[in-house]
């Protein structure tokens, strides 16, 4: 799962028509322009025009072309979360997402498209304009019916496509509607073309529109829904009667075509506007069907019958569905007019709730079940991510704080297996602040345990131990269950880290025995994990490799590969510990595999950091470079700077059994700036034991200017100097590095460029010439197209140099 | 160079200075032989850089009045089918709603590199106040014809 994939865009599900030179004039502003907001009102095509246009320059982008749709976003602040999970940026320290985004892109030469920006444009402007400042390689190609006015930005308007006219009959518009016509199965839509001239006339033009308008082709002729539609027009009974006209137009057309609808596809279409993206068959049936009025076993049909009606859109790749903004927005109304929005969110959450909770079920870390069948569940379990956003937000807004916990208790062990905690934090930090008086109160403990995890992620320990505490002695007075287990770990991590460590004891022995009590695999694998580090710190490694072999094979019992790869990457630490380098390596090797089938991309960062630095004290520099060059290009990737702080010390150790103290040092330094700046504290030792080699070998002052030139230098470039044969990124695309040729000037411009240098006017260079001042002007302008410059006195300045004067050759 | 209306005036070595880098903006935002452009400015030097722009670029000018009213502003940049349309006024950017205007570029745009690489003696901020900043660069009338006039 770590394949370098440059783009995310998805394969399109139709041809797209027309447009050709807007396309092409997108593909060459890109070049100048950091950011292209593509704007217009819904329907018109801004979408299905920034896709072309990213899909032309994917090649253009070393660090890839990135689709993060907004639209799905109900609330600010999680654009950078969007961003992130797109980017695979890693929220290592909940609320600093950006941080990680910046330390993603900071070197990228990379074109992010954020799609439907229009209902969050203050934050996006803001997250925009951020990562333009720190970001240099980083353009964006924009898609909002406003545009974000922050300087820089350049508003381009999506006009409709080209009506016919009489020197023009086969207009975009005309080719889109008969294309989309004959794929709905048309016969003969061709033959009358006044109609379709009129139709898409009466349309504006709009694609959306036209795509309505053709998918009923099949049994109303162009001539028949034009009239219709002009009828539509005049009786527009929803929406704003003062809206701008295109806005009228598809409104109507969307009524028109919603009108047609059988009731049933009708129910279908508003009950589908509560996913909050993508939506499998599975999902819809569950949710949209009643057992009354809608069966579930009619949706299939009812489904197909609105994307041939084009108002659900299918993705034959994935099986998945989804509908384009404009008709969710159109369907989420008529829910609302029939009373149904709440009934509708309401078992949205219900549901959504009862799939994860199966889900977690299914894929329980702590059964026995056969592997491939739970990491299907554990996939399942991601793709419904966006749902549980959108249930969470009405879980708070409809006050359902029994639902809301339940399902972030089963969305957190999905979370945590990829190493993504931070998002839970912020949905149990608002569910929990509800009124909870109707919650069972064993929920009430495993959400707070889960807060806890999150919150001595981002190094609050007091309010984590409290909160732990909490949590362990409400769930004490309920049953088993494997969240207590978690919760144990938990506060061992706490209480150790607070320098308690007597507590941390007790809480080691209570998870110990109740993971035993119960045959709870994954948490009994964790306590012999948590026992071995607590060996290994008080020097038993003895005692230490006992425990880890216990873990591994309680691991491999329970057949869970995220615990597996733990229990792993610990017998390799204890490995490193008791000097058997060989083994150490051969255990994280065996780990990697696992880790990248799981996308934690943070563990096997850590995990490949942890392997180049025992290559490298085994002198195998080679297998240690190349693990932590691809360690720390996955830090690059997911942002996480925890894990770059391994890197650099992994670094360091490289560089040291090459010989070159200079670089040890240096790695050294920027590993404890990086520490410092996130609030980490490191081991003390190695680098007291490196600085004290160095100094007596380089000399004092030496050491002290390299660990100041350390503390300096960005965590890159020390890298660089280390891996030096890691390849340098290639340079931007569209740098602009302008190959000046004098042969690419024409022999008259070379007698304008020469008369340039004597400081002559337009008018006086076209009097010796000859010619108008007006061919003058254009002679100029096609010389600084040509050179790259931006003034005519770049053109003296640039003739004059290479000694041409005028007259001359 | 002195409009009469307004007393604005540009020198020839202004004018063209000015006109090749907007050009130069122009065709980068996509401006090609034989387009429309609209130019919709009030008066005075900045109009003047615009339409010597449009032509350096190898379009051909469809000017509209800055003062007409909505209605007649929006018939007109509808007629013109252009689109890429320079102007600064809010009305005017109200009236290309629902036209085939891609780009509106206003003035300072068009000088967008200029600042940065061209002497000082050029350095003009043409999009300024109202109606016009009177930096060393552009000047009135009144400038023209008063004291340093009579030293030349």
């Amino acid at each position: 799962m770590t394949t370098h994939v440059q783009h995310n865009l998805p394969a399109e599900p139709n041809r797209f028509v027309g447009r050709a030179r807007d396309v092409a004039e997108l593909c060459a502003l890109l070049g100048q322009q950091r950011v292209i907001t593509l704007c217009g009102v819904g329907g018109i095509g801004k979408s299905r025009l920034s896709l072309q246009v990213a899909a032309e320059v994917v090649e253009r982008f070393a660090g890839g072309v990135w689709l993060v749709e907004l639209a799905r976003i109900g609330k600010a602040e999680l654009i950078a979360h969007r961003i992130a999970e797109v980017l695979g940026v890693r929220d290592e320290v909940p609320g600093r997402v950006l941080d990680g985004l910046r330390a993603r892109l900071r070197q990228a030469d990379a074109l992010l498209v954020l799609d439907n920006c229009e209902h969050l444009v203050d934050r996006c402007a803001r997250l925009v304009a951020a990562l333009m400042a720190d970001c240099p390689g980083v353009r964006f190609l924009l898609t909002s019916r406003e545009p974000l006015r922050i300087p820089g930005e350049l508003i381009w308007r999506v006009p409709p496509l080209e009506l016919p006219d009489e020197e023009h009959p086969h207009a975009e518009s005309v080719l889109l509607f008969v294309d989309r016509a004959l794929a709905a199965g048309a016969r003969a839509v061709t033959d009358d073309m006044d109609d379709i001239v009129r139709l898409c006339r009466a349309l504006d033009g709009l694609p959306l529109a036209l795509e309505l308008a053709a998918a009923r082709t099949s049994l109303l002729s162009p001539g028949r829904i034009a009239d219709r539609l002009k009828n539509r027009f005049q009786l527009l009974t929803t929406g704003d009667r003062t809206a701008p006209a295109r806005q009228r137009t598809l409104l109507a057309t969307v009524e028109w075509s919603h009108e047609l609808l059988r009731p049933k596809e009708r129910m279908l279409l508003r009950r589908l506007s509560v996913f909050a993206g993508h939506f499998d068959l599975d999902l819809a049936e569950q949710v949209c069907a009643d057992g009354g009025m809608v069966r579930a076993c009619e949706v299939l049909d009812l489904l197909n019958g609105l994307v041939d009606k084009s108002l659900v859109q299918r993705h034959d790749a994935s099986g998945r569905y989804h509908l384009l903004e404009t008709i969710k927005q159109y369907a989420v109304e008529r829910a609302r007019e029939v009373g149904e929005e709440a009934w509708l969110r309401d078992r949205h959450l219900r549901l959504i709730c009862e799939a994860q909770e199966r889900c977690f079920a299914a894929g329980s870390l702590a059964g026995r079940m056969p592997w491939p069948a739970r990491f299907a569940y554990f996939g399942r379990g991601r793709s419904l991510l966006d749902d549980c956003r959108a249930a969470v937000d009405w879980a708070m807004e409809s006050g359902d704080a029994p639902l809301g916990l339940r399902l972030c208790r089963a969305t957190v062990t999905i979370l945590a297996m990829r190493g993504d905690l931070a998002e839970a934090a912020d949905w149990l930090e608002r569910l929990l602040g509800l009124d909870l008086s109707q919650v069972p109160p064993d929920v009430v403990g495993v959400a707070k345990g889960g807060l806890a995890y999150a919150l001595e992620a981002r190094d609050e320990l007091a309010r984590a131990a409290e909160l732990i505490v909490e949590s362990i002695e409400e769930q004490r007075r309920h049953p088993y269950s494997h969240w207590l287990g978690v919760s144990y770990t938990v506060a061992v991590t706490v209480f150790l880290r607070t320098g308690q460590g007597d507590k941390a004891a007790r809480y080691l022995q209570e998870l110990d025995e109740a993971a035993t009590a119960h045959d709870d695999l994954f948490n009994l694998a964790t306590a012999r994990m948590a026992q071995l580090n607590l060996a290994l710190f008080q020097g038993q490694v003895r005692q230490a490799q006992r425990l880890g072999e216990e873990a591994l094979a309680l691991a491999e019992e329970s057949g869970h590969r995220w615990t597996i790869a733990r229990a792993l990457t610990h017998l390799g630490a204890v490995a490193e510990a008791r000097g058997d380098l060989e083994a150490a390596c051969a255990h994280h090797t065996a780990a990697l595999p696992l880790l990248r089938e799981l996308d934690n991309r943070a563990e096997l960062a850590r995990c490949l950091a942890k392997l180049g630095r025992v290559a490298a004290q085994l002198h195998d520099h080679a297998t240690a470079r190349e693990n932590v060059a691809a360690s720390l290009v996955l830090c690059r990737q997911t942002g996480q700077r925890r894990e770059m702080v391994r890197v650099l010390v992994a670094l360091s150790v490289l560089a040291q059994s090459e010989g070159d103290l200079d670089g040890a040092v240096l790695a050294a330094a920027a590993a404890s700036a990086l520490r410092e700046s996130i609030g980490q504290h490191g081991n003390r030792a190695r680098t007291h034991e490196l600085l004290t080699l160095a100094r007596a070998r380089l000399g004092e002052t030496r050491v002290a200017a390299l660990w100041a030139r350390g503390l300096e230098q960005h965590p890159d470039e020390v890298a660089r100097r280390i891996l030096d044969r890691e390849s340098r990124p290639p340079s931007p695309s569209f740098a602009p590095a302008p190959e000046v040729r004098c042969s690419a000037l024409t022999p008259r411009e070379w007698e304008i460029a020469g008369l340039l240098t004597r400081g002559l006017s337009n008018r006086a260079i076209a009097a010796e010439l000859v010619i108008s001042p007006a061919t003058v002007a254009r002679h100029v302008a096609n010389m600084m197209d040509k050179l790259g410059f931006a003034s005519r006195a770049q053109i003296a300045v640039w003739t004059a140099a290479r000694g041409f004067r005028p007259g001359g050759s | 160079m002195v409009d009469s209306g307004t007393g604005l005036g540009i020198t020839q070595g202004q004018l063209d200075e000015l006109s090749a880098a907007a050009a130069v903006q122009l065709r980068r935002r996509g401006v090609r032989t034989g387009d429309t452009v609209l130019i919709c400015l009030p008066v005075g030097p900045g109009l003047l850089v615009a339409t010597d722009a449009v032509i350096a670029a190898g379009g051909t000018v469809w000017p509209v009045p800055a003062e007409l009213e909505a209605g007649s502003l929006r018939e007109h940049i509808l007629a013109s089918r252009a689109r890429v349309m320079i102007s600064d006024l809010p009305h005017a950017l109200d009236a290309a709603d629902e036209s085939r205007v891609r780009i509106v570029v206003s003035l300072p745009d068009l000088s967008a590199d200029l600042s940065a690489d061209v002497s000082a003696d050029f350095r003009a901020d043409l999009s300024g106040g109202e109606p016009y900043p009177l930096g060393g660069e552009i000047c009135t009338q009144s400038d023209r014809v008063g004291p340093r006039t009579r030293e030349d």
